[in-house]
């Protein structure tokens, strides 16, 4: 059994901590940093040289302290609500927690919010952060799924106009454009388009390692590697996106599983159910993920961010900007708009062999009926919690792992 | 009485013009305050707007008496949620569904595209009546609609007159009629909203969520207040009277630009907008106290009221907010509302 961390998601954990502190160092400076949502074009800041932090990832290090409570706190006494989009808001309201609470000494503020209007509440946080003393705010457009076609994979990363139509990734573009020029202004900088063109490449090529990574789990028994460290080892490369490190990142993960499954190393030796978890990652309680493994040898072998590493980021076009803004068009479309999430989630289930699903649904994902009957239909049973990975109040009162239990002793069938 | 065939809309942002003149007659699809949400419906919508999910149900009801098409707005995440249910579900019997995808953040690149989006809106409705509009059938779905965007003008100053002319309970049921009737009707409905208001009741405006059916309205004006304005959707905000002239590609055009110059109170709008829209509308409707709305179910209101408190606060209008489920909750605020006027309350 393989219980000890995985080397990669132990150097990626370490990298992200001394990472962030370089950030904090460049703040301190009077260097300008970002704060980014997640379906924001980070690209373009790493060309233009600005360090960003990412909206969700600093939600999960929030969540992952125990600091939402406090953090949505701070949102209520300012008159706001702490049971809206929870993990899109953690950020803002942890910016104004005691600095002795602040995790990793605390984010610095930002010069610049970036998000695209997604939905009713993200682009009013944000608005928000704009209203912080140094901080401005800039907000993309987010269209809508139209096309969404089924087997998008095959298709998405050397021809995007198929999948999410040219008009809606022309529009993006010349907002990037427009973003680009909003901060050369405000940067003095100039966006080289050779060197945006390089980082497409490297995210290109990490995308590659990932897609190989994900084929080597899916077709091991058993699962390689936890869940808990593929998250890491995945996310925190993708944050750093465009960059040699991160490419070395992915590979080295493809390197540690290829190792693991020629070595028929396990996570659990006895694996008989194979999980997998839909949804976004649950911070506050990532022991969860491993906890049903001695009662019923249920072993988590997938959860979507390695998963959508693979299939959803790759974009190739000439265009540098054209091809960022296929990337982030309609990236989480591909995750929760029917039929494109429905198919792809019933494809790696088929491909990973899975026997039972943990569904967690968020109040701002649509489409989640339909993941969850495609899947049935395939005879894979779901299990639908409806919880905001980023509240621990609300994960609590889902009885989430309670409700796993029962779902895996009558319902997920270990094959004979 | 009209043969016409109706198109079904959920939003607000179809331009009315574009649809008469395909021949159609726009029927705007509001759900309701209270009433079933089927099984189905909340098991394919999940957690949204419970509006949205009483429009799915009505259009799923076995007995439902169904538009020839349905046009779905992108302006909020539950109505584009609903867009992704139909889009599944048009083998069920239900009528062909489009999406008007209109981005709310303007630029040369967003107009064009946005122009784009409302040919693409006229040659659906064209497809179900076989006229794709011309510039003279737009020229007169224009000379019908300004007729309704007068008779909408004229209430809303009734509206703010001393006293008012009509009840906001009145005046919404009319404007909220006029968005489902053929313009003469629409307009003949709208002019009949008159009706005598108590001189001594408390001038309130109305911000938040939008109002699907007068009955919250009702509840407000039960004990001494009129609504006197609002920056709802389906109030002072519904998209009347917009006209453009020329052929088609001129008016999708023309119309393309003023969506991004019309007040619009979408749950997809800014914070900053909705708070200078309630400033500029209570202000202009001579409001003594304002009333933030939150329906369960829509958040977006909620991330507003500070914002709110503050803009109104500057024209000295303090606000009463709340956060109801339906029109049956809402006693404190009547009460609140009296009590800010006799100034023994706080907002």
């Amino acid at each position: 059994m393989s219980g000890e961390r995985l080397p990669s998601a132990a150097a990626a954990t370490s990298y992200q901590r001394e990472w962030f502190q370089e950030v904090r160092g460049a703040a301190a400076a009077g260097e300008p940093i970002a704060l980014l949502n997640a379906d924001a074009p980070h690209e373009v800041f790493r060309a233009l040289g600005i360090p960003y932090v990412v909206n969700q990832w600093w939600a999960s290090v929030i969540a992952a302290k125990r600091l939402a409570p406090q953090s949505l706190a701070v949102l209520t006494e300012r008159g706001l609500p702490d049971d809206s989009q929870q993990y899109d808001a953690l950020g803002l309201g942890a910016q104004d927690l005691p600095p002795e609470q602040a995790p990793w000494g605390g984010l610095p503020e930002p010069a610049f919010a970036v998000a695209e209007r997604s939905g009713d509440i993200t682009h009013r946080i944000f608005e928000l952060w704009g209203q912080r003393p140094g901080t401005e705010t800039f907000l993309l457009s987010r269209t809508a799924a139209v096309p969404a076609p089924e087997r998008w994979w095959d298709s998405v990363a050397q021809r995007p106009d198929e999948v999410f139509g040219a008009a809606r990734i022309d529009l993006l573009a010349a907002e990037i454009r427009e973003l680009v020029a909003w901060l050369e202004e405000r940067t003095g900088r100039t966006l080289d388009l050779d060197r945006l063109a390089e980082i497409m490449a490297l995210g290109n090529e990490q995308a590659e390692w990932n897609r190989r990574t994900r084929d080597l789990i899916a077709g091991a028994r058993p699962t390689p590697i936890a869940v808990t460290d593929s998250m890491p080892s995945v996310m925190v490369p993708q944050w750093h996106r465009g960059t040699q490190w991160a490419v070395d990142a992915a590979r080295r993960l493809h390197d540690e599983v290829a190792e693991r499954i020629a070595a028929a190393e396990g996570i659990w030796p006895g694996e008989r159910r194979r999980m997998m978890w839909i949804g976004r990652g649950l911070w506050s309680d990532l022991e969860l993920y491993r906890s049903f493994q001695e009662d019923f040898d249920a072993v988590f072998v997938w959860s979507m961010y390695l998963a959508i590493a693979a299939d959803g980021y790759a974009r190739y076009d000439d265009d540098p900007i054209r091809a960022l803004a296929a990337r982030f068009v309609g990236l989480t479309d591909l995750l929760y708009v029917p039929p494109m999430s429905s198919s792809w989630y019933v494809k790696e289930a088929l491909s990973h062999g899975v026997d039972g699903v943990v569904h967690l649904v968020a109040d701002d994902t649509p489409g989640s009926a339909f993941i969850s009957q495609a899947l049935e239909a395939q005879g894979i049973p779901v299990l639908e919690i409806v919880a905001n990975n980023a509240d621990s109040r609300s994960t609590a009162a889902a009885r989430v792992k309670e409700r796993i239990t029962e779902f895996i002793r009558t319902r997920v069938a270990a094959p004979a | 009485m009209t043969d016409a065939p109706v198109i079904g809309i959920v939003g607000g942002d179809v331009p009315r013009q574009l649809v008469l003149a395909a021949g159609a007659i726009p029927r705007r699809l509001l759900g309701s305050w209270s009433g079933p949400v089927s099984d189905r419906a909340a098991s394919l919508l999940g957690a949204v707007d419970p509006v949205a999910a009483r429009i799915l149900t009505e259009l799923l009801a076995p007995a439902a008496t169904l538009p020839a098409a349905l046009v779905v707005c992108n302006d909020s995440s539950a109505h584009l949620r609903l867009f992704y249910v139909l889009r599944l579900l048009r083998d069920e019997g239900l009528p062909p569904v489009h999406l008007l995808d209109l981005p709310r953040r303007d630029s040369a690149e967003a107009r064009r595209f946005a122009a784009v989006q409302l040919r693409a809106l006229a040659e659906f409705c064209a497809e179900v009546t076989g006229r794709l509009p011309t510039a003279a059938a737009l020229g007169t779905a224009a000379d019908a609609e300004r007729e309704v965007g007068a008779a909408v003008a004229a209430l809303r100053d009734r509206r703010r007159t001393t006293p008012p002319a009509v009840t906001g309970t009145t005046a919404l049921a009319a404007l909220i009629a006029a968005q489902t009737l053929p313009p003469a009707d629409a307009v003949a409905r709208l002019e009949a909203a008159v009706e005598a208001v108590d001189p001594a009741a408390v001038r309130v405006h109305v911000t938040g969520s939008g109002h699907p059916d007068p009955s919250v309205y009702a509840a407000i004006e039960q004990a001494g207040s009129v609504i006197v304005s609002d920056d709802v959707d389906t109030g002072d905000l519904a998209w009347f009277g917009e006209t453009a002239g020329g052929d088609l590609a001129a008016a999708c055009t023309h119309l393309a630009d003023r969506h991004f110059t019309r007040a619009v109170a979408a749950p997809v709008s800014l914070t900053a907008e909705r708070a200078a829209g309630a400033r500029l509308r209570a202000a202009a409707g001579g409001a003594e106290v304002a009333v933030s709305i939150r329906r369960v179910g829509d958040d977006g209101p909620a991330w507003d009221l500070p914002a709110a408190r503050k803009e109104l606060a500057d024209v000295g209008i303090p606000v009463v907010g709340c956060a109801i489920a339906d029109a049956g909750g809402l006693a404190e605020v009547r009460a609140t509302i009296q009590a800010l006027r006799a100034g023994t309350a706080e907002s």
